[in-house]
């Protein structure tokens, strides 16, 4: 079951992707595109591979296979700076003392040289994506003052800043609240309608239901891509779960 | 000790001396607690030692073997990393005390003399002017290239991931701050020596990250703090006629301490973070 994207919107293509650790296949034959101002929800288990797949896909880590972004075909990694991927809540230590504005500021670097300072320009530019995401006003503060979902738009200012199209995000829904999680959705789907992509790994199936127009089922390889429904029937999420499929 | 003598002769020297090491270590030190790397800034204390050894032993500037030294743990650092199965702190360990073995059987084959005994436990009031200009030189050296790659650092040292993304050469940058620690080894091992070296380079920014919400005032203030701790542990250790690497060091510890447990209270988990 894939879905047909056509052409013109697609934005990110993935082709028989495979990774291996040592002897170990962590993704095997993972294929599908993306088009411009989708919203994906990516599920499967813990181990599924949707961290690798999401780090595969922005070349941090070796893979078989193909990516192509905007039609042009991957060969290094600077050839995918138009996708951010935002890590995993526990990845980096909020506790490092940079504030929000320094961390949206950061995105730019992909326009400079290694020696140059952020301009004027890239600070107006911070201000602005902070404010696309409901943080206006909290460029000062450090990351340890925010909430969970304050810190999750807080990257994907960060990931805006870098002017990527597809923005992945890993796990970020993990830990924060319905409310948060709501107002993170308010955001989502304010990019998604100004034309970003977006893929969201999450292990919440209710929630890929109610928010995703489009989900895929992954473990180890692409079980399932398509609508929630089809996605989430009881024989899918038996083959993406196993035993542990949820009733 | 009058204030008069303190600014004559040795003790100006000493006093410049550990003022530039109050510069220099805090500025590098401050990325290496926040990378937390202080176990590589002990086995580099550790290292330099062969690299000290081995010039002593051919007649070479010490100086200059043990910055070889701190380079030859860079370039072994960046090869081993490769390595998944080993985090970095075993490769970094292995290292260290494969190095300092080597430096104690050179040594222990050489008369041992008191100028190589300075090097490793530190001498700041026998230091030279032309010494003092070499490490000033090298010292300034590597506070240009913190204040260069300060951006690099920050992006490498937070979210390295993120980093690689946006064309950050992250390996590079790790390399670069290795050979950096070596620089603030060397300078240090005539003022504190080799042995206290590691103090210079943490504590004073380890201190700074404890009162510090920013990168810049975490740098000023382990600066403030460096010099503060050098010139006033060579003025304590005069006075207590104490040897000066200590008590620059145990005064470095007691500021931290104190530091410590006055900020416990508003680090506490519940003090910053808001629900949700």
């Amino acid at each position: 079951m894939v879905q047909d994207v056509s052409p013109r919107s697609t934005v990110l293509e993935v082709i028989e992707l495979g990774v291996n650790f040592g002897d170990a296949v962590i993704l095997e034959d993972v294929s599908f595109a993306v088009g411009r101002g989708e919203l994906i929800g990516v599920i499967g288990p813990n181990g599924a591979g949707k961290s690798t797949l999401f780090k595969a896909i922005c070349g941090l880590v070796n893979h078989t296979g193909e990516v192509e972004v905007n039609g042009v075909h991957c060969h290094s990694r600077t050839d995918r700076m138009d996708i951010a991927y935002i890590p995993q809540r526990s990845d980096n230590d909020i506790t490092f003392p940079i504030t929000v504005g320094e961390l949206v500021v950061a995105g730019r670097r992909r326009f400079h040289h290694w020696y140059a300072r952020p301009s004027l320009h890239d600070r107006t530019e911070a201000v602005r994506l902070l404010a696309l995401v409901d943080l206006a006003g909290m460029a000062d503060r450090s990351l340890n003052q925010l909430s969970s979902g304050q810190l999750q738009r807080a990257y994907v200012a960060r990931a805006l800043a870098q002017e990527a199209s597809v923005l992945m995000l890993d796990e970020s829904l993990s830990g924060v609240d319905q409310p948060s999680t709501a107002e993170l959705f308010v955001v989502f789907e304010r990019l998604v309608d100004q034309g970003s992509t977006l893929l969201i790994a999450t292990h919440d199936l209710a929630l890929a239901r109610r928010r995703f127009p489009r989900c895929l089922a992954i473990n180890g390889r692409l079980l399932a891509d398509g609508p929630p429904d089809a996605v989430l029937a009881p024989d899918v999420l038996d083959r993406t779960f196993g035993s542990a499929a949820p009733a | 000790m009058t204030a008069t003598s303190l600014l004559e002769g040795e003790y100006l020297r000493a006093i410049i001396a550990a003022a530039i090491i109050g510069v220099v270590a805090p500025v590098v030190g401050t990325w290496i607690v926040l990378r937390r790397m202080a176990n590589l800034g002990d086995t580099m204390s550790h290292g330099t030692l062969a690299g000290v050894g081995v010039a002593y032993a051919v007649g070479a500037n010490v100086l200059l073997g043990a910055l070889g030294a701190g380079v030859v743990i860079a370039v072994l650092l960046i090869l081993f990393s490769a390595s998944q199965r080993l985090g970095h702190e075993a490769i970094i360990a292995v290292m260290g005390s494969a190095l300092f073995a080597v430096g104690i059987i050179v040594i222990s084959r050489i008369d041992t003399t008191e100028e190589l005994e300075h090097i490793l436990f530190g001498d700041v009031l026998q230091l030279t002017w032309s010494q003092i200009v070499f490490n000033l030189v090298i010292g300034s050296i590597a506070v240009g290239v913190v204040l260069l790659l300060f951006s690099e650092l920050r992006l490498a040292s937070f979210d390295h991931v993120q980093a690689e993304q946006v064309g950050v050469h992250v390996e590079l940058v790790q390399a670069v701050l290795v050979v950096l620690l070596a620089v603030v080894v060397v300078i240090s091992l005539r003022t504190v020596g080799s042995v206290m070296s590691v103090s210079m380079l943490v504590t004073p920014a380890a201190t700074a990250r404890l009162v510090s919400p920013t990168l810049r005032r975490m740098t000023i203030v382990g600066v403030m703090l460096g010099v503060s701790e050098g010139v006033g542990g060579v003025a304590l250790g005069n006075a207590l006629d104490a040897p000066p690497g200590a008590t620059i060091g145990l005064l470095a510890a007691v500021v931290f301490a104190v530091t410590y447990v006055a900020t416990l209270p508003r680090r506490m988990p519940h003090h910053h973070r808001p629900l949700g």
